[in-house]
């Protein structure tokens, strides 16, 4: 394979109706909608980047938001190099979900770059998972980044991050 | 597997490659696409190149390929165009085989069931959180209440505390009023302040045997800021602590008292004052007044009235002010009445004023003698504006020379 066409997976994981549909689609496509669709198995999508010394194309598998952690299909996250955990910073429990899914992949398939997203940061007023929480996953070697699918606020700069760390 | 008949066998084939939009992929160990065949447009692949890498025109086969597990499922693919399709990995010989078999129609129907779910959790969740929020407030809201409590409680501490050195402070001010006395003549007075403590304070003694100094002074306002400073001029008057001024004089008692409390360096305050020294051996009455209520003296069996009033500024009002000094003297039989404006600026329930004469007329129209009388007409006062007391301080003292 030509460099030019080096391929990476990257699966979003997280709860249901924390946004991950969204990032995709305004990663992918530059658009927002207000209407939440919920995902069932898996959407898959491609976006290439270029980056400072090769073009990488990012082979994003959307997975369907699972509560359920047992739940989750590993056969997703076969052959994957690296993960988004998406969280809804207007909902605690959203984060539990991410960390509990982090254990369980770090279980299957070992030590994989991931980005901690935490998305809906354009609702300020209903934000409620405090700075001290995400200081102590920072201060634990966690990417912790705010995001935000309606504005794109985050968006680019979080695949970017992962994206560099997959390909190197 | 129970084997089937021809017949049905062909019937699920038939119904499979018709309902399952049946496509397939053969990839050889290279990892490139050596053949691929039937609905491959349901899924968007419509150009493939044979003999080029499967990944890169298959994009969703990137990290499933090389096969670890023979055979694999991947179940509800979504693929560009929007269909979902079950992916079934097999390997035969050194050949990968993808077949991918539509799910569009289940997966829908998932969708449906799940997002009614999902959408339920969300309210449920939305509920919970304001429940909790609403909880949060009520228990600020209690906080903020027992928090309100306590400083009403403290609050009427204080109050009370204050009232009860306002009540002391006021009988203080009340221990300071002269005793009323019945030889050689008798003197007399009546006294209540508008709120605990007024600005009328009044006195009369006996500046030597035949010298009797009489006086009430109002200092404007109510409350403790005039209070203590009527007490403080009272104070001055009875000790006669003025340097260089004789108190048999009254002109000179005022111009001094006016030197002395200029209201530029009294908090603002000023005061009226009528003073005046009595000569019992020759009925000699001297007086002078700060702009203050003339004095009464009636003839209580004619009824007539003169009103002792010489002209001058209240006291502090500004400096250098000559007060004039006027003498007469007090024929048997009349009473002189001392008082403060409060006594007779009186607003009937109506709301019409009472006027000076008609105070007069209220006056002498009560004969007997005795601080009864002088109450009666404290009493009739107060029924006549309709309430429990008067607007302002009321003060009276009477001497029947």
């Amino acid at each position: 394979m030509s460099a030019a066409a080096l391929q990476k997976k990257i699966c979003m994981l997280g709860g249901f109706s924390v946004g991950k549909t969204s990032l995709v689609k305004r990663y992918v496509q530059s658009i927002f909608s207000e209407n939440y669709l919920t995902t069932v198995g898996v959407k898959v999508d491609k976006k290439s980047i270029e980056l400072s010394d090769r073009l990488v194309s990012l082979i994003l598998w959307d997975l369907a938001g699972e509560d359920d952690i047992a739940s989750l299909r590993m056969s997703y996250l076969r052959g994957a190099a690296g993960y988004i955990l998406v969280a809804d910073g207007t909902r605690p429990s959203t984060l539990e979900v991410a960390l509990s899914l982090r254990q369980r992949v770090e279980a299957d398939c070992g030590p994989l770059p991931f980005v901690l997203l935490l998305n809906k940061i354009d609702l300020t007023h209903q934000w409620s998972i405090g700075d001290a929480e995400l200081k102590q996953l920072q201060d634990n070697g966690w990417r912790v980044r705010r995001s935000s699918a309606r504005t794109g606020e985050g968006v680019e700069d979080a695949f970017r991050d992962l994206a560099i760390r997959v390909a190197g | 597997m129970e084997a089937l008949p021809a017949s049905v066998t062909e019937r699920l084939r038939v119904l499979t490659h018709g309902e399952r939009a049946v496509a397939y992929l053969q990839i050889d160990a290279d990892l490139s696409l050596v053949a691929a065949g039937g609905r491959l447009d349901n899924y968007g692949l419509t150009t493939l190149r044979l003999g080029e890498p499967a990944l890169e025109q298959a994009f969703f086969l990137e990290g499933l390929l090389p096969l670890v597990e023979n055979p694999y499922f991947v179940p509800s693919v979504e693929l560009a165009g929007g269909r979902a399709a079950n992916l079934h990995f097999y390997l035969e010989t050194d050949t990968l085989w993808v077949v991918l078999l539509d799910v569009t129609a289940e997966r829908d129907a998932t969708r449906r069931v799940q997002q009614k779910a999902y959408e339920m959790t969300l309210l449920q969740e939305k509920e919970a959180l304001l429940n909790r929020q609403l909880e949060a407030a009520n228990a600020a809201l209690r906080a903020t209440q027992r928090e309100l409590q306590a400083s009403q409680e403290a609050l009427v501490r204080t109050h009370q505390r204050l009232q009860c050195e306002l009540t002391e402070a006021a009988l203080y001010v009340r221990s300071l009023l002269p005793a009323p006395m019945s030889h050689p003549f008798v003197a007399e007075w009546y006294f209540v302040p508008s709120t605990e403590l007024g600005g009328d304070a009044f006195g009369y003694h006996w500046i030597d045997p035949d010298h009797f100094a009489i006086y009430l002074l109002d200092v404007c306002g109510h409350g403790v800021g005039p209070s203590l400073f009527s007490v403080a001029v009272l104070h001055l008057l009875q000790a006669a602590s003025l340097r260089d001024v004789d108190f048999r004089h009254p002109a000179q008692v005022l111009s001094a008292l006016n030197d002395t409390y200029q209201m530029q360096s009294n908090s603002d305050l000023y005061f009226t004052l009528w003073y005046g020294v009595y000569q019992p051996a020759t009925r000699r009455l001297d007086f002078a007044c700060a702009g203050h209520p003339a004095a009464v003296l009636v003839d209580l069996r004619s009824g007539d009235v003169e009103l002792l009033k010489p002209k001058g500024l209240p006291i502090g009002l500004m400096p250098d002010v000559t007060y004039a000094c006027e003498t007469i003297r007090v024929p048997p039989g009349r009473y002189l009445h001392l008082l403060s404006d409060g006594a007779f600026e009186v607003q009937r329930a109506d709301g019409s004023a009472l006027s000076f004469s008609e105070f007069l007329k209220l006056m002498t129209h009560t004969p007997q003698e005795g601080q009864i009388e002088l109450r009666q007409l404290y009493e009739q006062l107060v029924a006549l504006r309709g309430t429990a007391t008067l607007e302002d301080d009321f003060s009276i003292m009477r001497f029947a020379f």
